[in-house]
């Protein structure tokens, strides 16, 4: 019997709160069985780019420390407070400062949220470097999953790109002078192209920092470019990469892990689960076929557990808890802020941020080297790495192959004492411009810190390489040595370094300018 | 095998907790427990205290605890002071406690707060809202012009008037620092406005510079500019090793006048529409400055290295003699167009300037000669005129008897540069000879033909006189000069 429509509309909106909750909870209630909790994971946009189920592996802390999900959520909470940020600063060298200082002083919790943007950068950082360790000594970079560590190298260059473009926004004096020794680098070919006397004719140090900066200085086009780079090209730019980069984790298995031996179902909280109970009413057919040399039906794929909740558990604890270590930082210190930029007094030292200052160490010693050949013989090895050690087995465990943990503990001790060596070396007894001043800038591009560094690491690795007969152990050395040798820069450039770039023991011994 | 979400979900539950805690602690300071609220509610309650008549009454009604600040375009300035200093233009604040009392003297009734804001006098950092960033005096916070001290802001008022208009009493400290700058000489080593020595800094902008343009290594934090200012004038050598700066020997309140006068110096960019029709009448005056009376440039431009002219004196930090400029024995030699030469042209390659470059005016170098010469003895009548004879001989004569002071070839020694090109050009033959016949009294010059005792006969003194000529520049001799300079790199 038909309602008259009247009567229906009215019905209709008595029954509106239900109906609209029912349209965006399509399920009305929490899933309870395990088919409904396999429902809430692939019937929502959001949550679909996860597999239904995960091997507990991947739930284990100790495996991946949440790293790569630290990292997301570093990078999502600087959209959030990028975007806040947005509202109130203007791009122009002649309004940027003040509306940092309006963002510091006036804006209600301005200050918070810049601090909460610029420690999430560092977090973001520190996150994709400790990823990218984290994936190498698990082995997980191994076929099949060659490529995804290649679009993660393109992610690191990427946020280390993001942090650079940010450090000029605010117009200050750390900014004006970081990024004019950032275009010096970009411009640094030229030590190379002058050396041979072939600027005039071929400068490729010259276009690269007339392509960064748009114009020969650092002033209002470079601050527009950083400023588009910043906040529009870096981030779309990330955001696939990142797509891209999870996708690949679904389509290469998951996170990398040992093969599990044959086993029954799925047992944890002592009870044994039935994992899929067909549903009388449905009908199943064959949906796709998959790699694997055995079948599972009936049965659970062994040592798994549902995404919902299980996987998201993790996942919101991993984002809360990036959250709370960025409130908490952002709360006690603030963001910095220097004087207005003033070409006419530069800091001293002028120093980059400080992930960049391990090159900035190189750069000391020869520009072109340091900022350019180093940066990009270490990209190309991290490249090179999945296609040179080919070698499978120890996937998804720390450390996997036998001899790695004493390879790795030797490399650390051997690059721990060249890089020391080479700064206490260099610190007291100088380089070759000390010696003999007259010599051609060549030599010193061919034979500096730096590069004997990076030769002498190099050596190492293929020693260990010939002596364990075992690529796997040749890169890890690699590896490790080039870790170790980031650390010891970095520490060696933030602590040690004063003004004019000299060596001091600590930073209060300084003279003030 | 346990949960595998159950320590995530303790994770979550401690991390969402913290997350909150520090939002609302966050919201809480900031928007909250900002001083500058304390301070406005506080204010609040003079102003229904004082909320006696129409006029008080109206004032409170329109109170608002909100963010306060005076926006001058014109000055480039955003100042925010007034968030805490609520009752900075209101005459009934008098007995308000501080900061939220009247300002005070009667100067902000002719600089009305909301057309020049504060920190166009008393500097400090105008969009911060809360003291410690406000003062900016210290070295953890990052602004290029702290806040003055009370008695260091009547600096500011030059940028807009002329100090002669200015009320004495208001501006005791700035007149004396300009009149200590005049009588301790500093304008011997320092320039201003193009008028002055060239052997130290230019001050025009010395007001401008930031603490990160001086020398801090000695000086005990915080670093600002007036604080290096005063330690400097107390002791220049403390400051900056190996300075050329003498002491000046100032007593704590001269240092602290002579401060103020430099944080005066400042070119700074003020539209015309702000500044006093006397600072323009001043600025049109300084195109063309009348000329200073002998005295006055002698104890401006010359005593700062040669004292009162009576004696000459070794300067350590010169490594050079400085001669007695008023001593009876050049004065009772030297013409007026030789003190003039020199003076106008300087010593090149001593630290004698060029005055003409120096920004005397011709006839202030006539004053100050005729000021030099005042003094002078009846000039020693001219011997019979001495033919110059033979360089050679004439060196042998020098390496006997001049050497010892006047340097190996007449450069550098304990005594004047004979070889200096200046001298060599403003010396007649006749100078050179009467000086050496009859000494320079009062110096260690001694006379050479005394009649009791005459050291050189005439034509050893020709001899001499030829081989001091052959010191001056020759043309050749130039020309390898600067082609050594070259050679070396040097412009």
């Amino acid at each position: 019997m038909a309602m008259s429509a009247p009567r229906e509309f009215v019905d209709n909106l008595r029954q509106l709160p239900h109906t609209v909750k029912d349209a965006w909870f399509r399920q009305g209630r929490l899933p309870e069985s395990e088919r409904e909790e396999s429902q809430a994971t692939f019937h929502n946009f959001f949550l679909h780019i996860h597999s239904v189920r995960v091997h507990v592996r991947t739930l284990s802390p100790w495996l991946t420390f949440g790293l790569g999900l630290m990292a997301t959520a570093s990078f999502l909470i600087l959209t959030i407070t990028g975007v806040l940020l947005m509202v109130y600063y203007k791009p122009s060298t002649a309004l940027a400062y003040e509306s940092i200082k309006d963002i510091h002083f006036v804006v209600s919790t301005g200050r918070f949220i810049r601090n909460i943007h610029r420690w999430s950068a560092h977090l973001m950082v520190v996150a994709v470097f400790l990823h990218m360790a984290r994936v190498f000594f698990t082995g997980s970079y191994k076929q099949p999953r060659e490529f995804n560590w290649l679009i993660g190298l393109a992610l690191f260059a990427v946020t280390l790109g993001l942090s650079f473009t940010g450090y000029l926004l605010p117009w200050d004096q750390l900014a004006y002078w970081a990024i004019t020794i950032g275009s010096n680098i970009a411009n640094s070919p030229r030590e190379l192209t002058d050396a041979l006397g072939i600027t005039k004719w071929l400068d490729p140090g010259g276009f690269q920092k007339h392509l960064l900066l748009g114009a020969n200085y650092v002033g209002e086009d470079a601050l527009i470019r950083f400023y588009v780079l910043h906040v529009f090209v870096l981030p779309l730019v990330l955001v696939i990469l990142v797509s891209v980069h999870f996708w690949r984790i679904r389509k290469d298995g998951g996170l990398a892990r040992p093969e599990d031996p044959m086993g029954g179902p799925a047992e944890w909280g002592g009870a044994r689960r039935p994992v899929f109970e067909p549903l009388a009413t449905k009908t199943y057919g064959l949906m796709a076929l998959v790699k694997g040399t055995r079948a599972t039906v009936n049965r659970g794929p062994e040592n798994t557990v549902m995404s919902w909740p299980n996987l998201l558990w993790a996942e919101m604890a991993v984002f809360m808890v990036t959250v709370a270590v960025a409130l908490i930082l952002s709360y006690y210190f603030d963001a910095p802020l220097k004087e207005l930029a003033n070409p006419a007094i530069p800091e001293n030292p002028a120093k980059a941020p400080w992930y960049f200052l391990g090159l900035q160490e190189l750069v000391s010693y020869s520009a072109f080297v340091g900022g350019m050949v180093i940066p990009l013989v270490v990209l190309m090895g991290l490249a090179l790495i999945p296609f040179l050690d080919r070698q499978l087995g120890g996937e998804g465990v720390w450390f996997g192959t036998a001899g790695e943990k004493r390879v790795a503990a030797l490399s650390c001790g051997f690059g721990l004492l060249v890089a020391v060596g080479m700064l206490a070396f260099t610190v007291n007894f100088g380089w070759l411009r000390n010696w003999f001043p007259s010599i051609h800038q060549l030599w010193i591009i061919a034979i500096n810190p730096g590069s004997v560094l990076v030769v002498l690491y190099a050596g190492w690795s293929l020693l260990v390489l010939k002596q364990t007969n075992s690529v796997r152990l040749g890169a890890v050395a690699l590896f490790t040595c080039f870790l170790i040798s980031f650390c010891v820069l970095t520490y060696f450039a933030s602590v040690h370094r004063g003004p004019n770039w000299q060596f001091y023991w600590w930073p209060s011994q300084w003279p003030v300018h | 095998m346990n949960n595998p979400s159950r320590l995530y979900r303790w994770m979550l539950l401690a991390a969402s907790l913290v997350t909150i805690g520090y939002l609302v602690a966050a919201a809480v300071r900031e928007n909250y427990l900002a001083d500058w609220q304390t301070l406005q509610r506080a204010y609040r309650q003079q102003l229904q205290a004082k909320a006696t008549d129409e006029r008080g009454r109206e004032l409170l009604k329109n109170f608002r605890i909100e963010l306060k600040q005076v926006s001058v375009p014109a000055l480039n300035t955003v100042d925010r002071c007034v968030s805490c200093h609520n009752g900075i233009d209101d005459p009934r604040m008098t007995d308000a406690p501080n900061p939220l009392r009247v300002h005070p003297g009667d100067i902000v009734k002719n600089h009305p707060v909301d057309r020049f804001g504060c920190t166009v006098c008393h500097h400090g950092q105008g969009p911060a809202t809360n003291f410690h960033d406000a003062k900016a005096d210290t070295n953890d916070v990052f602004w290029d012009y702290p806040l003055l001290r009370a008695d260091l802001t009547q600096s500011s008022c030059l940028s807009c008037h002329d100090l002669e208009r200015l009320p004495r009493e208001q501006v005791a400290l700035l007149r004396e620092g300009m009149e200590l700058y005049r009588e301790k000489s500093c304008g011997s080593c320092h320039r201003i406005g193009g008028r002055g020595g060239s052997l130290s800094l230019a001050l025009d902008n010395e007001g401008a510079k930031t603490r990160h343009e001086l020398v801090m290594t000695n000086l005990q934090p915080p670093h600002t500019t007036p604080r290096w200012h005063l330690a400097h004038f107390s002791d220049p050598g403390g400051v900056i090793a190996n300075t050329l700066m003498r002491n000046p020997t100032v007593t704590k309140r001269q240092a602290l006048a002579l401060t103020v006068y430099m944080l005066s110096l400042w070119q700074r960019d003020v539209p015309a529409s702000y500044l006093s029709p006397d600072k323009i009448e001043e600025k049109a005056r300084a195109l063309h400055p009348a000329p200073l009376s002998g005295e006055q440039v002698y104890r401006q431009y010359c005593f700062g290295c040669h004292g009162d002219g009576t004696y000459g004196s070794w300067n350590k930090a010169f490594k050079r003699f400085i001669p007695a400029v008023r001593g009876p024995g050049l004065l009772a030699m030297a013409t007026p167009e030789y003190l003039q030469t020199n003076i106008a042209k300087g010593r090149p390659g001593t630290q004698m300037p060029a005055w003409d470059a120096g920004g005397l005016q011709p006839a202030e170098v006539t004053a100050v000669v005729d000021y030099v010469r005042a003094a002078a003895p009846p000039p020693i009548p001219a011997g019979a005129p001495v033919a110059r004879g033979d360089a050679k001989r004439g060196g042998v004569l020098f390496a006997q008897n001049c050497q010892g002071c006047h340097g190996m070839g007449g450069r550098a020694g304990m005594a004047p540069e004979l070889a200096n090109p200046t001298f060599q050009q403003a010396a007649t033959d006749g100078f050179i000879v009467t000086t050496i016949q009859h000494g320079r009294t009062a110096t260690a010059m001694p006379a050479f033909q005394n009649p009791a005792a005459p050291a050189l006969t005439d034509a050893e003194l020709g001899d001499l006189l030829a081989y001091i000529r052959s010191l001056g520049p020759q043309p050749a001799m130039q020309q390898a000069r600067l082609e050594r300079g070259q050679a070396g790199g040097t412009p």
